[in-house]
């Protein structure tokens, strides 16, 4: 980048990382000023960013995503209700919430944050936080499996376990039929 | 935009720079030339890097949320620890609300319509501030429910074990509950509903079971059942146990998997709402502004951030209401 700096054609160099859109307000700024290298960096800076983005977008488009959203989030409830087919699976419903979610993501990345109308350099910076992310993930997976093969005594004391649960359950059966008794 | 006080330098860029504070002296002092490494304003790029740091932060969280949910022998149902699924999914259609309003602020600065651009932030702050009182409010019935992320606060016990029930003895034994339990004994039955009136009894048949040590064996998840059972499924996380009837009582409760879950929960959703708490008060700044053309790069690497808050509640929803 350092050598670019001392160039006296930018707007050559800004070529192919921007897209098309701006280049030609870049080619169509240099003519005016031949001198004027900065103020073609300018353009591409603020108003060609502003100038190629406003075409695109538009209040038809958001509301299009916001009525997407809005139906993504529903499908998603949708497993919390009785008519969701898979209730004795949980596994079925945490995947389709996962990809409902990735698909919930990917539209407000793509159309809110602008992304999908951005120049190459929207690579540069989420493809390695995307890397450093799932990384960060898939490092955490072995202590999944590993996590209760060993625990301390004390821990080992006061963990609770299946059964707990199933004798809290039969403890409110009994005292369901108990209370529901004396309120009739 | 051909200010030629920023024109470039035909050859050697330093004697021309000298040459040019000479000729023109605009700001008094030499114009160095700026070229961005990518062609973004610098603001917006330090914003995407600030982004990058944040969703690998999100994600060590939601990671670590991930191990202890499915490494964890035992994990409350949503129902089990008084969340309420619908009132989760009403604060993720508010974000989504406000991430639309911050985009049409945004279009609105850069058609140069500022006093619309204002409206439009005005109600992303509003609905910012609506998320945080939802959020305030479920906190607040966890905080009833006995529920807190710190030990010495939080009154749910793991099993109804003998360690549970050293604890309710404990709280029935403390002076000031003594007195309260005595002043809803001399109660006449004709002041308390019937509801209460039947409660009263099943807490004193408690009392005598606990504090009374040679009784005969009495199962401790009885007691805990009564005072706070597990919600079932679709009461929206209400129980009817004696800490919903008398709720000075403050008895200790059971939940199996109930402390893990309320660390992993407050930690998450209280990260997100700090960034909500960060977002409404750069909104609030900027509600100070004049939002026109000028300021459409402030305004989107604030909705860039608010984006992320939204993306990240967007699967806090489902992991913690729904899984």
């Amino acid at each position: 980048m350092s050598d670019h700096s001392h160039s006296t054609q930018p707007p050559a160099t800004h070529a192919p990382v921007t897209r098309p859109g701006e280049t030609t307000e870049v080619h169509g700024t240099v003519p005016h000023a031949h001198a004027a290298a900065a103020p073609a960096a300018h353009a591409a800076g603020h108003g060609g960013d502003h100038g190629g983005e406003h075409a695109h977008g538009g209040l038809g488009t958001y509301l299009m995503v916001f009525l997407a959203l809005c139906v993504l989030t529903t499908m998603s409830f949708f497993t919390y209700s009785s008519a969701w087919p898979w209730r004795d699976q949980p596994q079925v419903g945490w995947a389709f919430m996962m990809a409902v979610s990735c698909t919930k993501a990917m539209l407000v990345v793509l159309f809110f944050m602008h992304v999908l109308w951005e120049a190459n350099w929207k690579y540069v910076l989420t493809i390695p936080a995307a890397m450093m992310a799932v990384f960060l993930a898939l490092m955490l997976v072995p202590d999944v499996g590993m996590r209760t093969r060993m625990v301390a005594q004390e821990r080992a004391l006061y963990m609770p376990r299946q059964s707990d649960v199933r004798l809290m359950e039969r403890a409110a059966e009994a005292g369901n039929a108990e209370r529901g008794g004396e309120a009739h | 935009m051909s200010a030629p006080a920023l024109s470039l330098p035909h050859g050697d860029g330093h004697d021309h720079a000298h040459g040019h504070e000479d000729g023109h002296g605009h700001h008094g002092h030499v114009t160095l030339q700026y070229q961005p490494g990518l062609p973004l304003s610098r603001g917006k790029l330090i914003m995407w890097l600030f982004l990058s740091t944040e969703i690998m932060f999100f994600a060590a969280l939601l990671g670590s949320y991930v191990v202890l949910r499915f490494g964890s022998p035992v994990w409350p149902l949503p129902h089990h620890v008084h969340l309420s699924e619908p009132i989760g999914a009403f604060n993720t259609f508010v974000l989504i609300c406000s991430s639309v309003t911050i985009v049409l602020a945004l279009e609105a600065a850069r058609a140069d319509k500022a006093p619309q651009a204002k409206l439009w932030m005005l109600l992303t702050l509003l609905l910012g501030t609506l998320f945080l009182g939802v959020k305030a409010y479920e906190y607040s019935a966890k905080f009833s429910h006995g529920i807190y992320p710190w030990s010495p606060r939080s009154r749910v016990f793991e099993k109804p074990d003998l360690y549970y029930g050293s604890a309710v003895r404990a709280r029935l034994g403390e002076p000031a509950i003594i007195d309260k339990l005595k002043e809803l004994d001399d109660t006449p039955a004709d002041e308390l509903t019937a509801e209460h009136v039947a409660a009263r009894g099943r807490l004193q048949q408690i009392r005598k079971l606990v504090t009374n040590p040679d009784q005969q064996p009495f199962d401790l998840a009885v007691i805990a059942d009564q005072v706070m059972p597990l919600p079932s499924a679709g009461s929206h996380g209400h129980s009817s146990g004696l800490n919903d009837a008398f709720p000075w009582l403050r008895l200790p409760a059971v939940i199996p998997g109930g402390n893990m879950w309320a660390s992993t929960y407050f930690l998450l959703t209280g990260f997100h709402a700090i960034h909500v708490g960060v977002g409404l008060l750069v909104f609030a700044i900027l509600l100070g502004y004049r939002l026109d053309h000028a300021r459409a790069g402030m305004i989107e690497n604030a909705g860039l951030y608010w984006h992320f808050v939204d993306l990240v509640w967007i699967f806090l929803f489902p992991l913690l209401y729904l899984f």
